[in-house]
């Protein structure tokens, strides 16, 4: 198997477990060396061929993974031979550490320059404006809204923030 | 080659060079191998190979009016839990949209909040 030092990262396997989902994961799991055809993996993994298939298509989709066609002589038929690229991954998940900072930089803004109120019976969270349409009333469980505070959202909020900061080398943004 | 096996290949000079880009994020070749207290050429040698090795970033660029290198770890040096709250990964993951206000973000930010607290 390659790449097996990544494939040690736990956030590594999740990201792509996230990605094929629970039935492509023994294909993303098992990286071979070099090339191979989806009829290999379905025969060693004992999977469905679709199953194969839809994974390497996803991995193909996030540049994990590439193939060529190659036609048969005798019978015609096209056989494609893939070849993981997982050397991606980290490019790929520096990316999304990027839309990750972006996103919570995003939602920081909202968070303090809004209100929210509880339902603590349902567990959901409604801004000052949603709540007072309902008359402060929960709508799944009629219980009284009650305010919330989100000091410790945000505390957590900004930690991570600069934490990515750190990590991505990126300055604060000027506001 | 994996990160561990070119690594096992470095002097000491080389590893220290490794070291140095990895702690300050990124550094100008001419302040590298005065960091380093080593000559411009052996720096240059040293950051050369780690490129080639794939252990480091390198770009041409003009510092102090002068060409030379920025030289920057390379992605797989990255902490990526910093994707994570609790077990959760960052929900954007597979997302076209990064959508700041979704439930899943919510969720995620819950996640956050309790793993902190």
């Amino acid at each position: 198997m390659a790449f097996e030092g990544l494939l040690n990262d736990p956030v590594i396997q999740k990201y792509l477990h996230e990605l094929v989902g629970p039935t492509g994961m023994p294909v993303a799991a098992a990286p071979p060396d070099g090339e191979v055809t989806d009829e290999e993996l379905a025969e060693e993994l004992g999977l469905e061929l679709n199953d194969v298939r839809r994974a390497l298509f996803i991995l193909y989709e996030n540049d994990l993974a590439s193939y060529r066609r190659v036609r048969d002589e005798d019978s015609g038929w096209l056989t494609y031979l893939w070849t993981f690229h997982y050397e991606n991954i980290p490019e790929n998940l520096e990316e999304e550490m990027y839309r990750l900072l972006d996103a919570l930089d995003e939602r920081l803004e909202y968070e303090r320059t809004h209100e929210f109120y509880l339902s603590e019976p349902a567990g959901i969270r409604f801004e000052f404006s949603e709540a007072m349409e309902l008359g402060f009333q929960c709508p799944e469980t009629g219980a009284p809204l009650e305010p919330m505070e989100n000091d410790d959202m945000v505390g957590a909020m900004e930690r991570r923030i600069e934490e990515l900061r750190d990590e991505l080398n990126v300055e604060a943004k000027a506001n | 080659m994996s990160v561990g096996e070119a690594e096992a290949q470095l002097s000491e000079d080389e590893l220290a060079g490794l070291e140095l880009v990895r702690e300050s994020g990124g550094i100008h070749q001419s302040d590298f191998w005065k960091e380093l207290d080593i000559t411009s050429r052996k720096g240059s040698r040293i950051a050369e190979r780690l490129f080639s090795l794939d252990l480091i970033e390198r770009e041409e660029t003009v510092y102090n009016g002068h060409n030379t290198y920025y030289l920057e770890p390379t992605a797989r040096d990255l902490d990526f839990s910093k994707l994570m709250a609790g077990d959760m990964l960052s929900p954007f993951i597979g997302e076209e949209e990064v959508n700041a206000n979704s439930n899943a973000f919510s969720q995620w930010l819950m996640n956050l909040a309790y793993e902190e607290y």
